[in-house]
């Protein structure tokens, strides 16, 4: 038999406490593999957040970002949310796309920060927010968006905001999805998706 | 209850965005039975209240679905295309780096009832000409360890091994009654079944890195943080270049970012980079 | 003279990755009019898969995406060193600021497009960029 076994030993158990400590002081190590080792070691300890959060800022490995923001991820709480959440205005799409896929995972997390998020001076800021509206119950959710095709300026900030409804919305969004058709009447691809929108709720046997 | 193909439209768009699964017009009606199927065992009586709750996350739903449409029964030589690939592009990659006698590993997680190491083992020595070149260790792993004892003691029905030929089964099974074969003792004693939980970094890691790892049906049914947190592992216990192999419908592309994409004649697996990447 | 048989000439195949379906929809319905065959990805890393699997002719690449945005996947492609790698690429970004364009053009787009993107224009770009008819 040219097969080889070798014994695999189970872990021994870790000292409560001291391993987070431990891995808190590896995050600002030179060496990548130690920090993305202690990355992935504190994705059970809300007290890492800000060390999470701060070694997150200078990272310049990718996976190593990657696992800190899994870590925040798994710890989830309000402190996490607002770790996460400066990286929505970033000039890199690739750090700004990972925000918000951590963000949409924590839609708890994320509800008190939501409304000031729908209301950002910059609409790229505003057409993440949309984003996280999709993890909402289809009611409120729906209540959110109808609010946006209300009252946005911005063309593309709509055009999430109906993409998100043609998942989620219920028949509570048609006056304002048709109100949106009226209002952009003469764009490009608003008039269209809104009609798609409104076909898959109409149609919508619930 | 009636259920419009707006509906079916919508669960579709929902089904591709969670898990890169794409069903084409025509197999639309596939859905709408499964969908009826899953809004009756959740007694949720609509579309909408069935939507909510998978939408939810909650009594993971995503999951039951997608099992619905999956077929989960486990048998030797399952997706042999993968083993084809190991055999004809994976293996040679892996061997460009290591001189004779060498370890390869091989992982299995999850190992089930063991159909899938041992099919490795002996795709290996029916089709891998530098077998005894190498010192190839497989392991098989799992944390069910109802099936990690099932797969240790190797006994399979005939329905197991309804793809393997009379001379395989003479070859790497002993009958121990009409419907049971036995893997045979050198072969079973050749692989090492360990229990492990994919998010449990220490249990991970100390299993070592491997040169392949073949991981199907299970990253699928995590949810999206636990989903990251068991990539990262695997990533982990692979050797720089090493491969990983997903289940047929299943894309690394709903799951992480950490691996490459590599396109082969027999399959699509994902690599572990050589070097680091994306620096800024 | 000889004709050319239409019904031969193997369609011109385009690939959309985009994370809306609406846009990708869009798209779609506006390049199947016009006699293109459309296949979608909608992130970085499915686009990956596919032009790897697929023979396009052409691909319209979102930037925001998840998982992997659309610049991201430009480089990772043009780097690969695959025959797909060097398929052309249209880039749909949301602002035409100067940095957003060499951008475009650093990760390996052909041309941009900012979106919303009307129906003809993207006809007419898509065509200029395959080399179809119009």
């Amino acid at each position: 038999m040219p097969l080889v076994r070798r014994d695999i030993a189970k872990p021994a158990a870790a000292p409560a406490g001291a391993d987070e400590a431990v891995a808190r002081g590896a995050l600002r190590s030179a060496d990548p593999d130690m920090r993305w080792n202690a990355a992935r070691a504190l994705g059970a300890d809300p007290a890492s957040v800000a060390a999470l959060a701060t070694a997150l800022e200078t990272e310049p490995v990718a996976r190593v970002r990657e696992a800190i923001m899994t870590a925040l991820m798994r710890i989830g709480n309000q402190e996490s949310v607002k770790a996460l959440l400066p990286y929505l205005r970033e000039q890199d799409a690739a750090k700004r796309g990972a925000a918000i896929e951590a963000l949409q995972a924590l839609p708890d997390a994320t509800a008190p920060f939501l409304s000031a998020l729908l209301h950002d001076a910059d609409s790229d800021v505003r057409i993440l927010a949309v984003e996280l509206v999709r993890g909402m119950p289809a009611a409120e959710a729906t209540r959110l968006l109808c609010d946006i095709l209300e009252h946005e300026p911005h063309p593309n900030v709509c055009a999430s905001a109906v993409d998100a409804l043609a998942e989620v919305g219920t028949r509570d969004a048609l006056p304002a999805l048709e109100a949106c058709a009226r209002r952009f009447a003469d764009t490009p691809f608003l008039p269209f998706a809104i009609s798609i929108a409104v076909a898959q709720i109409s149609d919508a046997k619930g | 209850m009636h259920v419009s193909p707006e509906d079916v439209r919508r669960l579709c768009e929902f089904l591709y965005r969670r898990t890169g699964m794409l069903f084409a017009e025509d197999k639309r009606y596939y859905i709408d039975r499964r969908l009826h199927e899953r809004i009756a065992a959740t007694g949720t009586q609509s579309f909408q209240a069935y939507f909510a709750l998978l939408r939810s996350g909650l009594d993971s739903e995503v999951e039951h679905l997608v099992n619905a449409f999956t077929i989960n029964e486990t048998y030797f030589f399952r997706e042999d295309h993968q083993l084809r690939c190991m055999t004809s592009d994976l293996l040679g990659a892996v061997i460009r780096t290591k001189r004779p006698g060498d370890p390869i590993r091989i992982w299995s997680v999850p190992c089930s009832t063991g159909e899938e190491p041992y099919s490795i083992a002996i795709w290996l020595m029916e089709n891998f000409p530098d077998v005894d070149n190498y010192q190839i260790e497989i392991v098989g792993s799992d944390i069910d360890t109802r099936a990690l004892a099932a797969a240790a003691d190797g006994v399979y029905g005939a329905r197991a091994l309804m793809k393997l030929s009379p001379a395989l089964i003479a070859r790497y099974f002993e009958s121990v009654s009409a419907d049971a074969h036995r893997i045979d003792a050198g072969l079973r004693d050749s692989i090492q079944f360990t229990e492990v939980n994919l998010i449990d970094a220490r249990a991970m890691a100390q299993h070592g890195r491997f040169d392949i790892i073949f991981c199907r049906n299970v990253l699928i049914y995590f949810d999206d943080a636990s989903r990251r947190a068991a990539a990262e592992n695997l990533f982990d216990c692979l050797h720089p270049g090493g491969f990983i192999c997903l289940g047929h419908s299943e894309t690394m592309s709903r799951i992480s970012s950490l691996f490459r994409v590599c396109r082969y004649p027999d399959a699509i697996v994902y690599q572990r980079p050589e070097a680091e990447r994306d620096h800024d | 003279m000889t004709t050319i048989d239409r019904a031969t000439v193997p369609a011109l195949r385009v690939l959309i990755v985009d994370d809306s379906s609406l846009v990708r929809m869009y798209y779609r319905a506006a390049l199947e009019k016009a006699g293109f065959e459309v296949e979608q990805a909608m992130n970085g890393l499915e686009a990956m898969e596919k032009s790897l699997a697929g023979r396009f002719d052409l691909l319209i690449v979102d930037v925001n995406m998840p998982k992997m945005d659309g610049f991201s996947f430009l480089r990772e492609l043009r780097r690969s060193g695959a025959p797909a790698g060097s398929v052309p690429a249209l880039v749909i970004t949301t602002e035409s600021g100067e940095q957003d364009v060499q951008e475009a053009r650093i990760a390996g787009a052909n041309f941009y497009l900012v979106k919303p993107v009307a129906e003809r224009d993207l006809r007419s770009y898509v065509a200029v960029l395959t080399g179809a008819p119009r």
